[in-house]
């Protein structure tokens, strides 16, 4: 090959390799906040190439899976622990695993999904129910078998919600709709109205019948659970990413102007507000209520202690920002900040720093 | 900066025209190409005119003559060249120069395009602290991504159109057949062999192939840009009068 044309084909891989790096997408380019849940011993982080299981007692690492990573896999999407011992995990690279807590093996594996699991699955006792980025919600059995599949006219980025009021899979959909279904076959019971805009939270769902949700068309709505009529409907000055927490008459919800809502889950009515003024950054994640206090963490990475009048009680500065929402394990508070060394902190009730997850960096 | 000036106005602009044209995605990136096209023109204009001024150049009989007297004297005929470009009013880069003015609006487009259809968490945040009050974010997001047989927010080495069970890179191809169209209907073969004609010619071999990688490896929205604006270029020549197929029939160098 002639030197001009060897210099040519190098100029253009290093052009290919910079724009390639441009792309971000590689697994280790987050592009989403870890997932997070708890038992009684270990908190399950999903973040980017891993699946770690940390040790609530001291913050060490107990496993982590895959034990190496993989830049074609990687993992945002909330874990969930099912009730014959399993740990579901859904990957951006279209695959929901069933895994042992204890050891963190891989037991099996559901490939039929075409794009990312970014909704954490519901898994009770019926089985397992995973939305996917494709558009569908595909229903398992505790074993990874598919039962049937419901196709949505859009994604679904939010875990689907499940209560006493009826035998019903709530699902919130980007498409602007929540939908009931059969959770024996999948059939729709109802559907709701075009809401106004995307839904990526999860709804909440109450004992007498009512669900909450959040749109990006910047509003609180509470729906008939049993028909998905609308009960009513409330502003918010910007969109609501994740879905509101009820506590008793209350609903406690974020947007991303950065103001935090106390409602009136009966009306709607505002209680309380906190605004930008008060706070410093977009809300993101879900609040975490525990007895009188309410926790919420913002992007600008702190975590807020509120009571049930609206006061602040106390603020702690986690270095990252804060969009996963917080999670109670005993006594502790554990947020998982991304941009920051520590992938888990744990605080105790009163705001004082217990321990931190820091992985191991990568080799 | 880059944000205020380039990618937010762009990202905007294809919402915006993503909504008037019914919510389709990929309509909405030909749209934008071609306005992008006509909103360089100028660029696109004096890139010709600098092109045609050096072709005109290179057949006098000043250059050939210097080409033939310097043969064995490089540094010479270097120095010749430049005396000559002075006294023809002809720049060296004024061709290149245009084309490399483009390539932070290719960066751009393609950063517009994947903050637009916003498929992960992140990317749908960072969307909306980005969107333009006027534009009804929430009616229209998420964007419908699907244009014929394409997934724009992926890649066709991830998703190509199957046919008899194979992923054919389609856009990729199309993306490489029409690089080499337009390079070779726009750069006239040359007759003189020197260093610059040969230097063109491995371009136009490259290039297509260079392109066809991005188009395989990126997002196809990149790749439905390329083929629309390569169109869009050969367009652009034929309008002006400018275009010759001929080009496309190899000739011997003199």
């Amino acid at each position: 090959m002639k030197p001009k044309h060897l210099l040519f084909l190098l100029t253009f891989a290093i052009l290919a390799t910079l724009l390639s790096g441009c792309a971000g997408g590689g697994a280790t380019a987050a592009s989403s906040w870890p997932g997070l849940t708890v038992d009684e011993e270990n908190a399950y982080l999903a973040y980017n190439t891993y699946v770690y299981a940390i040790q609530l007692s001291n913050g060490s690492l107990k496993w982590r899976y895959p034990s190496e990573a993989n830049r074609t896999v990687s993992f945002y999407a909330d874990p969930a622990l099912s009730p014959d011992g399993q740990l579901i995990v859904g990957g951006y690279n279209h695959v929901l695993y069933g895994l042992d807590p204890k050891t963190g093996s891989m037991k099996w594996d559901f490939l039929q999904a075409n794009n990312r699991y970014i909704a954490s699955p519901l898994v009770v006792e019926q089985g397992i129910f995973a939305p996917n980025s494709d558009d569908t919600l595909y229903a398992l059995d505790l074993s990874g078998n598919l039962r049937w599949k419901f196709n949505a006219k859009g994604e679904s980025w939010a875990r689907p919600v499940t209560g006493q009021a009826c035998d019903c899979i709530y699902l919130s959909s980007m498409d602007h709709h929540l939908y009931a279904l059969d959770p024996a076959d999948g059939s729709v019971i109802w559907q709701s109205e075009d809401l106004g805009g995307a839904m990526v939270g999860m709804p909440a769902l109450s004992e007498t019948g009512s669900l909450y949700i959040g749109t990006f068309d910047s509003e609180v709505l509470a729906l008939n659970s049993q028909n998905g009529e609308i009960l009513w409907r409330v502003p918010t000055e910007d969109w609501v990413w994740s879905g509101p927490t009820l506590a008793g008459d209350r609903l406690f919800v974020g947007d991303l102007a950065g103001n935090f809502y106390a409602l009136n889950a009966g009306n709607g009515e505002t209680i309380w507000q906190l605004t930008p003024g008060q706070l410093d950054g977009p809300i993101v994640g879900s609040p975490l209520v525990i007895d009188d206090s309410i926790y919420f963490g913002s992007e600008s990475g702190t975590l807020y202690a509120v009571d049930t009048s609206g006061e602040i009680q106390w603020t702690q500065t986690t270095g990252g920002k804060l969009y996963t929402s917080p999670k109670q394990a005993g006594d502790l508070i554990l947020v998982a900040p991304i941009q920051s060394e520590e992938l888990l902190i744990a605080f105790d009730r009163d705001g004082a720093k217990k321990w931190a997850f820091v992985p191991e960096p990568k080799k | 900066m880059w944000n205020s000036l380039i990618l937010d106005p762009m990202v905007n602009s294809l919402l915006w025209i993503y909504n008037v044209l019914a919510n389709n995605f990929g309509l909405a990136i030909i749209v934008f190409t071609i306005l992008v096209r006509l909103i360089t023109y100028p660029l696109t204009s004096q890139q010709m005119k600098s092109t045609q001024k050096m072709q005109e150049l290179q057949k006098s009989k000043k250059w050939q003559e210097m080409q033939k007297k310097y043969k064995d004297n490089r540094e010479q005929m270097a120095q010749e060249q430049m005396k000559l470009y002075k006294e023809m009013g002809v720049s060296p880069f004024g061709s290149c120069l245009p084309t490399l003015i483009q390539f932070p609006i290719i960066i751009g487009l393609y950063q517009a395009i994947i903050r637009a259809l916003a498929v992960t968490p992140i990317q749908l945040l960072d969307l909306s602290n980005h969107v333009y009050p006027f534009i009804n974010a929430a009616a229209l997001i998420p964007l419908r991504n699907y244009f014929l047989w394409m997934d724009l927010s992926l890649p066709e080495k991830d998703h190509g159109l199957a046919i008899a069970g194979f992923g054919l890179p389609i856009l990729a191809i199309l993306v490489v057949v029409s690089t080499f169209l337009q390079s070779k209907l726009m750069t006239p073969p040359s007759t003189t062999g020197d260093q610059g004609a040969q230097m063109s010619k491995a371009m136009n071999l490259y290039m297509p192939l260079f392109m066809g990688y991005l188009a395989y490896s990126f997002p196809s929205g990149l790749a439905l840009y390329f083929v629309t604006s390569n169109l869009a270029g050969v367009l652009q020549y034929a309008i002006m009068g400018k275009l010759d197929w001929r080009n496309l029939i190899p000739r011997k160098p003199a």
